[in-house]
């Protein structure tokens, strides 16, 4: 099926997102709550474009549209940026304390407003921790409360017994707004605090105990290749197939 | 937060989920029966609806902050249900609200100490004509002055001091 975005034709399979097509094609669409891994949330809504089918013109979240006709896409029109400000300037004001919130605010010119501002919070509740920790299994933080008491923790904001310090949650998200500390002794994140394990090769600590269990339960990865860093590991790697191309 | 004392009674819970296949579609139900029988909803409530439904605890946690209608902390024996839609609110509600803080020291969404007592406000019962309405458990107490829920609260027991702040 061939669409239209920003004036260049392209070729989309029926079913795909715009944003997918449109990256796919070097046209870059901003986002926040997008990760590769996941697809589409349609949280943040810094995607939207303008969307001409045959009937009407309508602003979508591009991350959660598919394609299934043919249709005209422009990613930057006065409409859409404005909109765009306007979400980047209601984050802000969300999430204050957050440098990089502060950037693109600074970044996209917007405009003050005469919100309430919530001064102690960095997080912009776009779920991609919580959907990381779907996703590696773990399920222990969530989105609680409502409204605009809504905020990510763990079930009755206590250390959680299912959580493993992985810290992919901190990792992932976007604003900086997970605690993490991380000391030789030991990784504190979620109001629990872990053991670190430390590389056998290079010393830096690099997982905790948990972490490491979970791995070896779920992919069979244990004994000596499980005490190496993410780098050793390569280097390791690396040396094996260099011996083996010899 | 009022003591948990009442005992769980473990076999209810299970009598309760053994009503639902173990769906995730059920999850509002059960808690909705836990709470109905429970009058709040225990943490052990939703930690044997997690596990019975296969689903993590984070996510029924995080239904059950979502709905206002579930409540986590034990409910008084008297629970005090004072209307805030706005016919009451017109009518005074926040004055009864102020009254019941002021003589048993709890604001919505609290219980007394002594597990007698709570609070909450519900948006509208419906029953615009006889604003401002409390209902005391089941029971519709109709236009209550600031005077009237001092007498309601004493009718159901409870002790007014009035050097009480």
């Amino acid at each position: 099926m061939k669409i239209r975005i920003d004036q260049q034709e392209i070729d989309v399979n029926p079913g795909e997102t715009i944003l997918e097509a449109a990256r796919q094609n070097g046209i870059n669409i901003p986002t926040l709550c997008y990760h590769e891994a996941f697809g589409g949330q349609g949280m943040c809504r810094m995607c939207m474009v303008e969307v001409k089918t045959a009937h009407s013109t309508n602003l979508v979240a591009s991350c959660t549209y598919p394609i299934n006709e043919v249709i005209e896409v422009h990613t930057s029109t006065p409409v859409i940026e404005k909109a765009r400000r306007t979400i980047i300037a209601l984050l802000y004001r969300t999430a204050p304390q957050s440098e990089f919130m502060k950037k693109l605010y600074q970044e996209y010119k917007c405009v003050e407003n005469q919100l309430e501002i919530n001064e102690n919070e960095r997080c912009i509740l776009c779920r991609l921790c919580v959907r990381a920790c779907e996703e590696i299994g773990s399920s222990a933080i969530s989105a609680i409360l409502r409204g605009t008491e809504k905020r990510i923790s763990t079930p009755f904001d206590e250390a959680s017994t299912v959580c493993i310090g992985c810290a992919a949650c901190a990792n992932i998200c976007p604003t900086g707004a997970i605690e993490l500390s991380q000391t030789p002794a030991g990784r504190t994140i979620w109001n629990r605090t872990f053991a670190v394990v430390t590389c056998q090769r290079c010393g830096q600590a690099f997982a905790t105990r948990e972490q490491l269990d979970y791995i070896a339960q779920h992919t069979g990865i244990k004994g000596s290749e499980s005490k190496l860093c993410d780098d050793c590991r390569k280097k390791n790697l690396a040396a094996q197939i260099e011996q083996y191309a010899q | 937060m009022a003591a948990d004392s009442r005992p769980i009674k473990q076999k209810t819970f299970t009598n309760i989920l053994d009503q639902y296949p173990a769906e995730k579609r059920y999850i509002l139900a059960m808690m909705q029966d836990v709470q109905g029988e429970y009058k709040y909803l225990p943490r052990e409530g939703m930690q044997m609806i997690a596990a019975y439904v296969d689903v993590p605890l984070s996510r029924v946690y995080s239904m059950a902050t979502f709905y206002k209608a579930f409540s986590l902390v034990p409910k008084g024996r008297i629970n005090f249900k004072v209307c805030d839609g706005t016919a009451c609110h017109i009518k005074g509600s926040n004055i009864i609200i102020d009254q019941v803080y002021q003589y048993l020291g709890i604001r919505p969404g609290e219980t007394t100490p002594d597990g007698e007592f709570s609070l909450e406000t519900v948006n509208c019962l419906g029953a615009c004509a006889l604003a401002p309405a409390v209902v005391a458990n089941e029971k519709v107490h109709p236009k209550v002055t600031s005077s009237g829920i001092i007498d309601i609260i004493k009718s159901y027991g409870g002790q007014i001091n009035a050097t009480s702040n």
